[in-house]
Order: structure tokens, then sequence, then C-alpha cells
């Protein structure tokens, strides 16, 4: 049961890097408010303003 | 067959000498064992009534081996000298040869009348040596010496094909081959005669539908044959077989003579030896599909250091197969078979046995310290010989070295799952620690559970082309006029520019600052609806010598990146203060998209690598537990204690 959890989250992560890699989302390490784009991403590393 | 029927000379019964190999007939009517010689016929003296056994065999099956039909025409039972016995059946076959049948403990050898070359020296009995060679007995394998012993003809039935004398010893030894090879040394001859032959399934030799005799347990009781030390009942399982019982009422050993119990000794358990977990008399089907009864059971233990280390050992029997062991040791379980020596290969701290490598785990003389149940040899408490155990898991080899024997067995590991079903009981004590041979289980997270790191490097290499290569949507400078004060920001708009869809934005700020900085906030605004994402870029250089080195911190250029922005024409506002705020500030802006920055691919990677990384650290945390509990570490050398064991 576990193995197969493991695997689900595994193809899970794989399949959420090759989305966000067709759709352009980034872990930003900039960008602000979140109007724009998708905001979960908005995180940044440094913050915006 | 040239049939030969005559009187008996003790009895003047009618026997016959059927087979024209047949040296002795003993007579069906006052069991004298009639010999035919060049005189006459001689009465060479009484024999013993076969003891009643669950062999499969009787006189008179017919059988077939390598295409040619046999007949069991005669049978011999022989005592050995440390205990039990073993029968002896003879063959004779359509074509004259006599073929000689052993069966000990559930298993069949059939051997052939070898002639040696003239001038052969066998070595002597007293020269064998356990697990040597016998290079002069010619055969396709070498034949190796498994065990030498005595025994004594104890019991005889049919047509003999040599002259038997009834309690007559002899020594001999028996070698076996790899491939079944298996050949027996009889020294009771000058010079020895060799039988050379294969151990054989009864099916292989056209006996497969025989089958063991089926009785009632013999169940003595203090009338007959009850405990002669406390007078109460017994029940024996395998009574043809066993030599030694142990009164449940009265703790007592009890030696057993073809029905005869002796009172030898009371049994006392050590003082610190666990309990007994599966009672004597439960069966149950293992997992090589055969039902077997435990009939016996024993306490070993070694000792290490000066600590005594127990584990328990169950004999189970069936009738058909013969004995087993299920071994108990810190709440694991292994089911053991004896296997053919001839089959293991030594090579110094490993042997290879059926393909596979084994690792020597322990050396050690281990002790029999009490006992329950019965027992196919005259076992007895503080009985010892030289344990030494080879690990692969979930497999184990021991080879157990007594005086005069060598034997190896193959034990595979069970869980407490599997034992808990064969014996239909629940509520095991749960193991503790690494066995020798315990299995890993979490070998999943490193092999198939890689398969996702795995495609994720697939994956990277086919999106790097797939969503774009870096390119330059915007490269201008932007010249900010001088600040009215020093916190007062300016503010320039730079030309429109195309953004597309689905592709990264990054923005690079470079200021010519020297020793200053220059705070730069950037906003993309988007000229369809006005809408604006907003970034912060710090640009700050600073520079000198110290101590005649010369230092810097900083740069020139600072970039941020942002997630994808909807497609569509956009404008850069960049608003700045900066530390020279009197003059102007040239601000060249790059605006790319596409950027492979990597840090999506890095975060996969390291989330899907965490479980793989953590099942190796299991399988290298689970290999030292095993290893240290051995005398040696897992590369063959002697462990000191100091450590842990090392690992593959």
């Amino acid at each position: 049961m576990l193995k197969k959890l493991y695997l689900v989250f595994g193809f899970g992560v794989l399949a959420f890097y090759g989305v966000a890699s067709w759709f352009g989302w980034e872990l930003a390490n900039s960008g602000s408010h979140s109007r724009l784009g998708v905001p979960f991403f908005y995180s940044g590393f440094r913050g915006g303003k | 067959m040239s049939v030969l029927q005559t009187n008996c000379p003790s009895c003047g019964g009618q026997v016959e000498f059927k087979a024209g190999s047949t040296i002795v007939v003993v007579c069906p009517f006052c069991r004298s064992a009639i010999a035919r010689t060049d005189r006459g016929l001689e009465d060479i003296g009484k024999v013993a009534e076969i003891v009643d056994s669950e062999s499969p065999l009787k006189l008179g099956l017919k059988g077939t081996y390598n295409g040619t039909r046999f007949e069991l025409t005669g049978r011999a039972q022989m005592r050995h000298e440390l205990g039990g016995s073993w029968d002896e059946w003879y063959a004779t076959f359509s074509n004259g040869w006599v073929g000689w049948l052993a069966e000990a403990q559930g298993h069949f050898y059939l051997t052939f009348y070898q002639p040696l070359p003239a001038g052969t020296m066998l070595p002597t009995f007293d020269g064998l040596q356990l697990g040597q060679n016998v290079t002069e007995i010619p055969s396709p394998t070498p034949l190796m010496v498994q065990e030498r012993g005595h025994g004594t003809t104890a019991a005889a039935d049919g047509e003999i094909p040599y002259k038997l004398t009834p309690g007559e010893g002899f020594a001999y030894a028996d070698l076996a081959g790899k491939d079944n090879a298996f050949a027996t040394i009889d020294y009771s001859m000058e010079p020895p005669w060799v039988f050379i032959g294969s151990k054989v399934t009864l099916d292989e030799i056209g006996l497969g539908d025989a089958k063991p005799v089926q009785r009632e347990a013999r169940r003595t009781t203090a009338a007959s044959m009850g405990c002669p030390n406390c007078g109460g009942p017994l029940a024996l399982v395998a009574p043809d077989k066993s030599e030694r019982v142990t009164c449940p009422n009265c703790d007592s050993l009890l030696d057993v003579n073809q029905g005869n119990l002796t009172y030898l000794h009371a049994l006392n358990p050590p003082p610190n030896a666990p309990d007994f977990v599966a009672p004597v008399g439960a069966e149950g089907t293992f997992p090589d599909g055969n039902t077997y009864k435990i009939i016996g059971a024993v306490v070993r233990s070694v000792t290490m250091e000066g600590v005594q280390y127990f584990w328990h050992e169950y004999l189970l029997y069936n009738a058909t197969i013969g004995f087993r062991w299920l071994v108990h040791s810190d709440n694991h379980w292994n089911f053991v078979e004896p296997i053919n020596p001839a089959e293991v290969t030594s090579a110094g701290m490993t042997v290879s046995y059926n393909g596979q490598t084994f690792k020597i785990f322990q050396d050690a003389p281990a002790v029999v310290e009490y006992v329950k149940g019965e027992f196919y040899w005259r076992v007895e408490q503080g009985e010892t010989v030289r344990a030494i155990d080879y690990v692969a898991a979930p497999l184990m080899l021991s080879q157990e070295i007594s005086q005069n024997e060598i034997n190896w067995s193959l034990g595979k590991y069970m869980t407490n799952d599997e034992v808990e079903k064969i014996f239909g009981i629940s509520g095991l004590p749960r193991p503790w620690g690494v066995a020798p041979n315990q299995p890993f289980t979490g070998r999943f997270y490193y092999t198939w559970g890689a398969l996702p790191l795995l495609l994720l490097l697939v994956v990277a290499v086919f999106m790097i082309p797939l969503s774009g290569l870096t390119k330059t949507v915007l490269d201008q400078q932007i010249t900010l006029p001088p600040m009215q004060n020093a916190t007062t920001a300016q503010a320039q708009f730079s030309q429109a520019f195309e953004i597309k869809g689905n592709n990264n934005v990054r923005i690079t700020a470079a200021a010519p600052v020297d020793n200053s900085w220059a705070d730069l906030d950037v906003d993309l605004v988007n000229d369809q609806n006005q809408e604006v994402e907003s970034v912060n870029i710090p640009v700050e250089y600073y520079s000198g010598v110290d101590d005649g080195e010369s230092w810097s911190e900083g740069g020139k250029e600072t970039d941020a990146t942002l997630s994808a922005l909807p497609a569509g024409k956009y404008t850069l506002r960049v608003e700045g203060t900066w530390q020279n705020w009197q003059a102007q500030m040239p601000v060249t802006v790059k605006v790319e998209q596409g950027v492979n920055r990597g840090v999506n691919f890095c975060c996969a990677f390291l989330l899907l690598l965490l479980v793989p990384v953590l099942g190796f650290f299991r399988k290298f945390s689970f290999e030292s537990a095993r290893w240290r509990d051995s005398m040696f570490t897992s590369s063959g050398t002697t462990n000191t204690g100091d450590s842990g064991g090392d690992d593959e």
C-alpha cells in the first residue's frame, strides 16, 4: 500500500513538473502581488515590492 | 530368473532362491538365514524380524531404472552405531544386475557394486577425512566423504545378494557428489567394496505410486509401554525411527529400542532459556507444499564472549518426505532442509550453492541444552557440534560438523505471519533485531521507487526544447533623470514589447553603480488591460582593497524571474532611487523569455530523491544491524565488535 502511495506521489511530482514546464510556471525569485499568472508560484525567494 | 526351491535346513519349510544373484534367503517360517554355498545350503543363524516402519516400499514391488525393470526381492535393516536405523532394499534387475536401494530418513539412494581397476588402493577407514574427495573412485563428479561410521545388520527379509551374517558389524563411508551422485565404501570386505549410484526419488525409479504405510501412532500405556519412570502414557509419531523420546509427564529422557522404553535421566531445562512457542504435535502445510508435524523440539545455544545465546529448533516429520527443521531464533523463523554437501563449493570465507554465494556469518560450537518430544538420533543434553552459518538473505546455509559426519542444510527465512498461518495460530512474539538471513523488504524504494526520478531526467531533457530556448524580447537603456531629493523616486517607461504566453520572464537590470547602490522597482504593465506585475531589483556594487587584498561585493547587474504571464503587449515602467541622487542614472533593462533556470527541476529532483535516499539509508542501517551480531564483517574479516559491521 505504502509503495503504491509513494508511486502515486512520485508520478504526481513528475506530472506537476511537466505541466509547470509546459505552461512556464516558475518558482519565481521575484514577483509581487499575484494579479497575473499563477498565484501559488508567486511566493518568490526574495519577495516583491 | 532361475528359481531354486529347497527346504529350510532348520525347520524344513519351503524356501525359494528366485534370483541367480541371491546368496542368502531368510526362511519365512523360522527366520533362519539360509546361505547357498558350493557345499549346499548352510544355516547361518536366526535373523530378527524387520521392525515395522512407514516405508512406502515392500518386497515384490516392481520398478524401472534407466529403462530396465527390477523387483525388490530382499531387505535388510541396519542399525547405526549412534542410534537410528536404515533399510537396504535389494533390487534384482531383469538383466541380472543387483541394485542396492538404501532408504534413510525419507531419502533413497540406488547404488550398484563397482569393481575398481586392479591396483587401486582406497584410503583406509581410519585414514578417511570428512570432506575429503576420494579420487580413487572413478566417477564423473568428485565424491566427497560425508559420513563415516559403523553399522550392524539387525534384521533381514527375502533374498539377499551377499552373505549376510545376523548381528555382524561393519564399517562404511558415505560419499556424495554433485548432481545427486552417491557412493558407499563397505569396509567389511577386504579390499573394500565400492557401490556407486545416485540419490533418487521414487518417481525416478518407477515407484512413485508407492505410498507410506498409514498407521495410527502407537500409544503406549502405563500397562504396556508407559514411561518407565512415572508410568505416564506416551505417543510416538515415528516409532520405527525414534531413538529418544521425552516423557511429557515427568520430563525424563527415554531411550527407544524397538518399542521398548528405557529411562535414561531427568531433563533440566536451562534457567535462562526462553520457552517453546510452538507445541510438539502441531501440524501444518509448509511452503514446499508438504504437511509436517512437529515431533520434537530442541533448545540449543552458543556462547560468545561469555554470553549464552539460545534458540529453538523444531523437528518436523512427514512419513514420505522425512525430517525437516523449523528454527526459531530471536523470534525469527527459518524452514530448514538438508542438502547435498557435494553441491556446496567453499572459497574461503564464502561458499557457493545453487549459483548463489553465501557469506560466512558465524562459526561456533552449538550445544543441545534441552529436548522435548521424540528424535531420530540419540540426542543428549550437552551434545555439541561445530556449527558454521553462511548467509545470502533470505537463505542461510548451515554446516554442522561432528566427529563422524558433515551435514549441510539450507534455511529459508519465514515471517511470523507465514508461521502463524501454517499452524493456524496467532500472537507469536514479534521478532527483534535483524536475523542473519532476514531479507530487506525496502528494496523497492531505491529500485522501482527511483523510476519517477529517472523519468524526471527524461522529461527534463525533452522539456527544454519543448518549452522554448531563451529569447530576448527587450533590451533597452533607460536613463532616469537626477532625483529631486534623496527620497523621491524617478520613473521612466520602456518601449512596448511582445510577451508570449507559457514562458517565464526574466528581467535583468544593469546600472553603473560603483561603491553605491540603486534600488529599482520595475513594473510590467499589460498594455491591453493595464494590469501590473511588479518586481524589485536592487543593484549594488562595492569594492576596495584591504590589507593589500582587493575585494568586491554585489554586482552591477541583477535579475528577477517571473512565472509566465498572459501573452500580449507590455511596457516596462522603471522607477528607482539611488545613492548619488543628484546624478542621472542610466539603467539597461533586458527582458527574456524561456529561461531555463532549473529551479523547478531541482525542486522536483530533490523531492523525488528523498525516498530513494532514505531507502538506501534504511538498507545501510539494516545491513549494519545484521552484521553487528556476526563474528565476521560482511566482507568476511573477523568482526572486532568496535563497529557495527560494514556494508556492501
